[in-house]
Formats: C-alpha cells, structure tokens, sequence
C-alpha cells in the first residue's frame, strides 16, 4: 500500500461520494417538500445516464451541454410524474389521513412508477452496457499519484451544484419557501403562497438532480438499466446517515458512505456493503436520526 | 369509529370465518392440478407475510423487513435442520423462540427512528440480510442450502404430497391468525391504534409509544421467520437469491391491494391476487412488470381503500358511489371527505 495508491483510491471515493451527495440531495429535497419517499429516484438516475448517452454519444452534443440538458429533461419527467400521479395521490388525503398512511400509500405509487420506467427502459434500450466514452480521458500527474482528470470534474460539478443549491434555499425567497413547506405546508398556504406548484418544482429538483448525478457518472461506469436499483440502497443508507433533513448530514454521510465503501471494497472484498451497514447502525443506535438530523416521530 | 370488538357483527364474523375455513379446506380436494395446489400454499405464506406487515401497520410502522425475518427463519430452521439433525416439529419452534430474542434485539435500534427513516432502515436490513447470507461460507454462500429435510411423519401424515403442506401451511396461517385476532381486540391492539392515530395524543394517555411499536415488531418479525421456516422445509433449499430486497416491496403490495384496515382479509385478497394474476400474465412475460406497476398506480390512485375497502363501501352506501372508482376525486371534492380512509 503505496501513499500513491491510497491518495488515488481516496480520489476515487471521493468522486463515488459526491456522486451519492447529488443523489440524496435530490431524494432529501423531495422528502422534505413533498413528504415522498421516492423509489423511482434511482430509476431517474438511470434515465439521467441514458440520456447522457443519447445526447453525447449518439448526437455528439457538447459534454455540458448534454449534461445540463439531461438534468433540465430528467426535471421535467419528473414534475410530469408528480403531477400525473402524486399530486392525484395526494389530492385523495385529509386532514384525518394519518402520517403513516400518506407515507405508505406515495411510496407505494413511486414503486409502481419504478416497475414502470425500470421496465420500460429494459425494452427500450435492452440489456447490455452501454459505454460512453469520456470526455476528459487525461491524467494528471501530482508527485506519483495519477489522477484521472474525469473523477476530479465529477468532484468539482458536484462541489458546483452544491453551492448552487446553498444559493438557491438560503439566499432567494423561493428558497425560503421550500424550507417553510418542509416544515409546515398548511402555514406557507396560509400566507398566500401556491404550495401546489412549489412542490411540482421540488420534485423537478429533486429528479433533475437525480438526472444530473446520473449523468455525469456516465462516462466512469457503463450504463445498464439496472444501475439505478442498485444505487437507490446505497442513496438511502447515506439519506440515512446523514439524517433526513439536514443537507449538511446529506454531504458529510454521502462522503462517508462514498469512503467507507471504496476502502472496504480495497481492503475486505464483497462483505464491503455489510459492513458499511454495521456502520451505519453503530451510527443509528447512538444517534437515531442521523448524524446531523433529528429523530422523528 | 366502529372498535373491532362490537358484539353486534361478531356472529357474523364467526360464522364468515367457519364458512371460509371449511372452503378452504375442502378447496385441495378439487384440485387436481400439483401447480395451483403450490400456488395456493405460496399465497398462504404471502398472507402470513402481508399480516406481519399489517400489524406493524397497524402502529404506525412501515416495515420493508418482513422479507428479511422471513429469510432469518428460513436460515435458521435450515441451518438448525441441516447440523443438528433435528426435524421440523423441532426446528419451527425453536426458530421461533431465536428470531423473537433477535428481533427484539434488532427492533430495538429501529423502532427509535420513526417514520421514514424506519422504512429506509428495515429496508436496507433486508438486502443486508441478503447479503450476509450470500457472504456466509457457513450458510452456504450464495449457492444456498440444499436438502432440508421434509417433516418427519406425523403419526399416519406423511408430508409428501402438496396437499399435506397445504393443510400444515393452513393451520400455521389459522393459528397466526387466532393470535392476531386476540391481539388486535385485545387493549394492545388498541394502544397499537392509538398510536397509529397520533402518536403524541397515545403518549399523553400514558402509552408508551417505543414499547409498544417494539412488541409489535417483534411479534410480526417472529411471524414472518415461522412463514420462513415453513418455507424452508417446504422447497428444501434456501437461497440468498430467494429474499432479495424487492421481495419486502412485494409483501406490502398484499396488504395494500387488499385493503389495509383489513386486517386478516386483505393481506389474504391481496396475496391470492398477487400470486395468481403474474401466472396469469406469463405469455406476456416481458410487459409483467409494467402490467403489475400500472395495476398498483391504478389501486392506488382510484381505489384508495384496497380491493375489499371498495367493496365494501359499494355495498354499504347500495351501489352509490362515496368515494370510490374513477369519480372519486370529484366526489372528494363535493364531499370534501375520503371515504376511502375510514379511521376516523
């Protein structure tokens, strides 16, 4: 274990890390503000990689162009699901309707939605990899740790889109809209505010990040439909971590998760995601909620 | 709100449940088919699991780990079967017994981080499972178990046809359901109500909102390992690959297809639904699962009280329509009321 090898492979989590922080941002966004626990995220996330692939590979757009196209598309699917499906769901609650029910009930719809698109794409596009060849194949060389420009772009986007955000809900009035419905949506109607397109637009956040994450990941690992199954769990163990609700915990678990997994997978092989849930669970009996969230009720 | 204990209907109820019990029972001697005969006993185990997550439900819970205690039981009474020799009269017991110590041990972390982070965590808790299982040389890797034992004879009843395991799954799933019964009717029950209702509300009455949300995931944990058990020494072999994490997502699809304040009969509908209606779909093998995710949309969206929830509110109201079907929106909006959800 060479300190070149180790600086590379805290790289590489790193870059996996800010890959998950994009990914729970969007989820925790969409919990917070529409109170949905979205299974059909992942599947964004794989529609956000295919589009990727169509708008770069197959049409030969620019790369951030295509990226940014990808998350503005994937934000429009996703207000479009939220308001062909969620919004109908939601419209058959009352006030009696309890917490749990709501919970279950918008859960379940994004686990029709999930079979829907997962399905869908598998039809669509088929089964096998689709690689997508990377815009930024070189190396950079710093002492004698090789760097792979791509991994460091990844990081710097997702550094980016972080601060966006952080402009977005602390520093404009929409913002501080989003942040009032999260905690009491009844309150903000009161004061005169649509709630019903707010939550549209936390949605289409939400999913355009999604988008975003997938698309940008696109040119590290091939593209499969089943790529967004496999990252909802990791997604919602670093949701989990970080604590629902706090989208510092959100940055600081996905970073974590991102790291313990990369130097699990080095050093102890397939048990990796077993113990990264050891973790969390250590984590969880000290602190219920998170690192940074608070417990619920 | 109606309680469940009324001494009016419970005649009735009686009476609805000899009828189905004998139907049931009478139902394998018509069958002669081996396959629907295994589809029946898979439903009945789907029913067992969809009542385990009724009842953590019926707190206020929502748990994606039905699967996973249902894969601990398997594991358990498979590894218990297989090294200590002993047969299943023995092992389902004893299954019982450990996985209840172990889910109050697991319940115990869990059941403190309430809503969704509980969903997240029981969830993950079931693809972990998966994973240790697959992981475990001991438990044999993701190969799985092979040759578990079958029951050893009972007296004259030897366990070697369907129709032995399906009337050994039917008095599982009777017994489940007399113990669920009693607890629902019971002041637990409706502390578990009370909970669900408001949990701040409970705790001002003096219920301890932790304890008893904890009781209740121990007990539907330790329901879901004896389905798990059964299982195990039904099919002979455990597979990691038999308990992925969508098979969770699938158990809570019984209960609410069915009608989630039904407590015994929708997980019942659900899962006979659930089972048959996939067989029924192969031809279109590939669109299967678009089939079964536009069919849960359309449960969810316009029959928002499940299959029997709709009927019964067809029934009751003579054939006007509250609240169910495709005018429920504009009828809500009439109304302002939701039929659909009758907890209040």
């Amino acid at each position: 274990m060479t300190p070149g090898l180790l600086a590379q492979l805290f790289l590489n989590a790193l870059s996996l890390g800010s890959v998950y922080v994009l990914m729970v941002l969007g989820l925790d966004i969409i919990i917070r503000g529409t109170k949905i626990l979205n299974f059909a995220h992942g599947q964004f996330y794989m529609l956000g990689a295919y589009m990727l692939f169509l708008l770069f590979q197959i049409m030969h757009l620019d790369f951030a162009l295509s990226l940014v196209l990808a998350g503005l598309i994937l934000g429009l699917v996703g207000a479009i699901c939220y308001m062909s499906i969620f919004h109908v769901v939601r419209q058959r609650f009352t006030v009696t309707t309890t917490f749990s029910y709501r919970l279950l009930l918008s859960a379940m719809a994004s686990v029709g939605l999930m079979m829907i698109l997962q399905q869908g794409t598998l039809l669509l596009f088929g089964t096998e990899e689709r690689g997508v060849k990377t815009p930024f194949p070189q190396m950079i060389d710093i002492l004698d740790v090789r760097i792979s420009l791509m991994r460091v772009i990844v990081i710097l986007a997702a550094i980016v889109i972080c601060l966006l955000l952080y402009f977005l809900m602390y520093k404009t009035t929409l913002g501080k809209i989003l942040r009032a419905i999260s905690y009491d949506p009844e309150a903000v109607t009161l004061a005169g505010i649509n709630t019903r397109w707010i939550l549209v637009f936390c949605f289409a956040l939400g999913s355009a990040l999604a988008g975003f994450a997938g698309g940008i990941i696109a040119p590290l690992f091939s593209v499969t439909p089943d790529m967004g199954t496999d990252v909802i769990f990791l997604s919602l163990l670093v949701l989990l971590v970080g604590g629902i609700g706090s989208y510092k915990g959100t940055i600081l678990g996905g970073l974590l998760v991102g790291l313990a997994l990369s130097f699990g997978f080095q050093f102890l092989g397939g048990i990796a995601e077993l113990f990264v849930f050891l973790l969390v669970i250590a984590i969880l009996s000290f602190r219920p909620g998170g690192l940074l969230g608070e417990a619920a009720d | 709100m109606k309680p469940p204990t009324s001494w009016k209907p419970i005649h009735k109820k009686l009476a609805a449940a000899v009828i189905l019990i004998i139907v049931f029972a009478a139902l394998p001697i018509f069958i002669e088919n081996d396959y629907i005969k295994h589809l029946l006993i898979m439903a009945c185990v789907g029913t067992i699991l969809g009542m385990s997550f009724s009842m953590l439900f019926s707190t206020g819970l929502i748990s994606l780990g039905a699967g996973a205690f249902y894969a601990v039981g398997a594991y358990i009474s498979a590894s218990l079967a297989m090294n200590a020799g002993i047969s299943f009269w023995l092992t389902f017991p004893l299954t019982i017994i450990i996985s209840s110590i172990l889910a109050l041990g697991v319940g115990a972390i869990f059941v403190r981080n309430g809503g969704i982070a509980f969903v997240i965590i029981t969830l993950l808790f079931a693809s972990a499972v998966v994973i240790a299982a697959g992981q475990i040389e001991f438990l044999g890797g993701w190969g799985g178990i092979i040759g578990i034992p079958r029951p050893t004879a009972l007296g004259p009843i030897q366990f070697d046809s369907k129709m032995s395991y399906y009337y050994l799954i039917l008095i599982i799933l009777l017994l489940v359901v007399l113990a669920y019964y009693a607890l629902y009717t019971s002041h637990i029950g409706r502390a578990w109500k009370a909970i669900k209702l408001s949990p701040n509300l409970a705790g001002t009455l003096g219920i301890n909102q932790y304890s008893y949300r904890l009781l209740a995931f121990t007990i539907a944990s330790t329901t879901a390992a004896a389905a798990g058990s059964f299982y195990a020494h039904y099919f002979q072999t455990v597979t990691p690959g038999a308990f992925s994490g969508w098979l969770s997502i699938y158990i809570q699809l019984y209960a609410v297809l069915g009608g989630l304040e039904f407590y015994v009969m929708g997980p019942a509908v659900g899962s006979l639904l659930m089972t048959f209606i996939p067989e029924y779909l192969r031809i279109i093998k590939e669109f299967e699962p678009i089939v079964t995710g536009v069919l849960l949309l359309v449960v969810i969206l316009f029959f928002q009280g499940g299959i029997l929830g709709t009927i019964v509110n067809a029934t009751k109201s003579n054939g006007k329509n509250n609240g169910q079907g495709i005018h429920s929106i504009r009828s809500w909006l009439k109304k302002g009321k939701n039929t659909g959800v009758r907890e209040s």
